[in-house]
């Protein structure tokens, strides 16, 4: 089942969806057809370095966002994809896409969708910086 | 209030009280620090607009705000479903071995 029904989780207080599904190939089998048209959006536009453009059309809308990390599983090993997402002009969310072998021909896929900053805009602030200890006056002004 | 939640403790405190409401003495039994410091936490989290309190007698329940997580919920709903779409799409690519978590194929 899936994992997100904790809408407030103790660890992140951020919104996340959570889920896997094993499948019966390689993890470069895997990441080919992830990675291609048809999975993540009708078409989809991936440059797999860091930093690159992400762009995700299907037939009536748009996703723009960018690449924070792209490794294609080679071989046998752990793949990872990690990118932000969203409509145009609107705050992203960031997937992390994690292919992992499992036994001899399988992949156990991994789909992380969270929306760390959609979560601070929701409670009107802006980015803190690393704050807030248990005792400190700071967490007390809140306003 | 991000940095209401910047506490583990505080942040644990509400993930309890998102479970269900509780009191002060409740919570405090659960967690590693003294009552006084968890009605302190409480406060905080009450004045972020987190937590509510309902007084009934000489106690006093906390319990979650719903208004700024319903957003939450409907994201979750509205993107989980995407996810399980494609991911069914995925299964179906791969062959009928293809299983959803904790299950092994064939």
């Amino acid at each position: 089942m899936p994992d997100d029904h904790r809408y407030i989780d103790a660890d992140t207080v951020t919104e996340r969806i959570d889920r896997d599904l094993l499948l019966p190939a390689s993890p470069p089998e895997v990441w080919e057809v992830i990675t291609s048209d048809g999975w993540l959006a009708e078409h989809v536009e991936l440059v797999l370095v860091p930093g690159g453009e992400a762009r995700f059309t299907d037939r009536d809308s748009m996703r723009t966002g960018w690449v924070e990390e792209a490794a294609p599983p080679v071989g046998n090993s752990t793949g990872v994809l990690v990118f932000w997402w969203g409509p145009d002009g609107e705050p992203g969310t960031r997937v992390e896409l994690t292919l992992a072998p499992e036994g001899e021909a399988s992949t156990r896929l991994r789909v992380v969708e969270s929306r760390p900053l959609e979560a601070l805009e929701l409670i009107g602030l802006t980015l803190p910086g690393q704050g807030g200890t248990r005792h400190g006056p700071s967490m007390l002004a809140l306003a | 209030m991000f940095n209401a939640l910047a506490d583990p403790n505080r942040r644990r405190l509400l993930a309890a009280v998102a479970g269900s409401p509780a009191t002060a003495t409740e919570l405090a039994s659960d967690l590693p620090i003294s009552r006084q410091a968890v009605v302190k936490h409480l406060s905080a989290l009450a004045d972020a607009g987190l937590l509510e309190r309902e007084r009934r007698g000489r106690e006093v329940r906390y319990r979650m705000t719903p208004e700024p997580l319903s957003d939450a919920v409907g994201w979750m709903a509205e993107v989980g479903g995407q996810w399980d779409q494609r991911l069914a799409g995925l299964a179906r690519t791969f062959g009928p071995s293809g299983a959803q978590r904790g299950e092994m194929p064939r």
